[in-house]
């Protein structure tokens, strides 16, 4: 069964290769090059040291959820068939101030409680101009660490 | 520069309205005009006075260099097009203030004019999401409408401290019984908790009735210099503090606790300016987008300790009579939203003395804040004073 389509995601000239690593299915984080701070969303200049120079390195894909609600009103047409939908703002595992969003899969709003240990998981779905794109969902971790 | 320079040296001479309404039927260059003619009328001053011209907006409204000669204003010798939405709404008349103090402007109208039901709504709904920053992150996932961004920091702060729904709909009952007693207010009839509690969620934790009421409407307010405030009709009401900054967003690096909001960053410097503090308040108009907005200024205002706001509006602190009445106008969530010029409107008739069966007796200090800085990281706020 095909999903609704999504509204897709318009990457900037910072976050386009992090975009094009989820298609991949891979995880990244950006890590300063100088002071080693992890960074999230993506950015060209780090906020701790100002330096330019950084890589990309794999997330550990875990967190725990920081907060959520669920979206009753049919905010966008494009997933009005959707609601009610959770949407979870996570803290990752590899730094406190490193925060994603995302749906719950595999799972139902009932099963929410705070700091719930979830993983990422990937999804492909069509975007609203008819182009597939990948998104990063959570769903609840099935071992703890 | 000392945090006090500003302190006392502007005032508000005026305020005007437009009728509140879902569909004005008029341009927001008409409502400008008219909100504008009205608070000018008020002040007892007239549009060959006027140099200057300021206003917010997030694409979404009218801007100066077209008000200005649609106006007949003779020349601008300052004005204010400052983007943003309610986090930035009392920054326009702080910094008009600025532009007062500086000789840069000697009148200055500060307007918000929108039709935020019938043209723009806010809420976002059936419009595409803009094309800032987080919005990347966030819209794929169906998470686009303020009132979903304000739930989620609700959600958080229910699971730090405890806060309740019932909590939640205090704030939205003691509203509306405040418009009940404000002729301009779009929703007058008095709510009960279990209306409250009864009425559809939006986005959890949120429901229908912690929402504001997309309004279509103009609202404006003259800044001049206390001195000359003082030969006009009105008795004047002073700009004691001013104050817009902030910083945190969920981007790395700047904020781990959403429960805080850039109030509490902002307050200290806000009440150092006006040499004033909590205790000093007498009425308080604070942004409320959404009820949770209220709960948490009245903590980062210092109205009582982080995680007591629940309890606090909860105890009827914040009602006509208690030690705090707040949003006496029924706020956003009843008369209605024009992105905050209207809660500095009602400051004024509060400091007045002219607020009717709603005055908060022998009001003196005000608070009146902006939008706390979820949806962009800023906010700003204002310490009024009456001049006596
Ligand atoms: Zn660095």
């Amino acid at each position: 069964m095909s999903a609704p389509p999504r509204p897709r995601p318009w990457p900037d000239r910072d976050s386009a290769p992090w975009w094009e690593a989820v298609r991949r299915h891979e995880l990244l984080l950006q890590r300063c090059g100088h002071c080693g701070t992890p960074r999230f969303p993506p950015r060209a200049v780090c906020n701790r040291c100002r330096s330019r120079e950084s890589g990309w390195v794999p997330a550990m894909g875990t967190g725990r959820v920081y907060s959520w609600i669920v979206n009753h009103h049919a905010f966008m047409p494009a997933m009005a068939a959707e609601v009610p939908f959770a949407v979870l703002m996570v803290r990752l595992d590899d730094a406190d101030d490193l925060f994603m969003y995302g749906n719950l899969v595999a799972a139902g709003v009932a099963d929410l409680v705070p700091g719930l240990p979830v993983e990422a998981v990937f999804a492909d779905v069509l975007g609203d101009d008819g182009e597939g794109f990948t998104l990063v969902q959570w769903r609840p971790r099935r071992r703890t660490p | 520069m000392g945090s006090g320079h500003l302190r006392d040296r502007a005032a508000i001479a005026g305020v005007g309205y437009t009728p509140f309404s879902a569909n004005s039927g008029v341009s927001t260059l008409t409502l400008a005009v008219d909100a504008i003619l009205a608070a000018l009328d008020d002040a007892g001053l007239t549009v060959g006075d006027v140099d200057a011209l300021a206003t917010h907006r997030v694409g979404d409204s009218t801007p100066p260099w077209v008000v200005a000669p649609a106006l007949g204003v003779p020349e601008v010798t300052w004005y204010l097009d400052q983007f943003g939405g309610g986090s930035v709404s009392h920054s326009v008349v702080g910094q008009a203030a600025m532009a007062v103090a500086a000789g840069i402007a000697t009148t200055v109208v500060c307007y918000r004019a929108v039709n935020a039901r019938s043209e723009f709504r806010m809420g976002g709904t059936g419009r595409g999401p803009a094309p800032v920053f987080d919005v990347q992150y966030q819209a794929p996932y169906g998470l686009l409408a303020p009132s979903q961004q304000f739930a989620m920091y609700a959600r958080a702060h229910m699971i730090a401290y405890g806060t309740t729904h019932e909590q939640f709909g205090h704030i939205a009952v003691n509203q509306r019984a405040n418009a009940a007693k404000n002729d301009r207010a779009l929703k007058r009839e008095p709510i009960t908790l279990d209306d409250y509690l009864a009425s559809r969620w939006i986005a959890e934790p949120l429901r229908l009735l912690d929402c504001c009421l997309e309004t279509d409407g103009a609202c404006a307010v003259v800044v001049t210099s206390v001195e000359r405030a003082r030969h006009l009709p009105r008795p004047p009401v002073l700009i004691s503090g001013a104050v817009w900054g902030g910083g945190d967003s969920f981007l790395s690096g700047t904020g781990t606790d959403f429960t805080v909001s850039e109030a509490a960053r902002v307050a200290p410097r806000l009440y150092a300016m006006a040499g004033a503090g909590p205790a000093d308040i007498d009425v308080a108009e604070i942004y409320d987008c959404f009820s949770y907005s209220v709960l948490v200024q009245l903590e980062d205002y210092g109205f009582c300790p982080k995680g007591e706001g629940g309890p606090y509006v909860a105890s009827g602190a914040t009602a006509l009579g208690g030690t705090l009445p707040v949003n006496t106008h029924g706020g956003f969530l009843s008369e209605g939203y024009v992105h905050g010029l209207n809660h500095v409107a009602e400051a004024v008739s509060q400091l007045r003395g002219t607020a009717g069966d709603r005055q908060v007796p022998g009001a003196e200090v005000a608070l009146s804040t902006a939008q706390p800085g979820y949806v962009l990281a800023g906010t700003s706020a204002l310490i009024l004073r009456a001049d006596r």
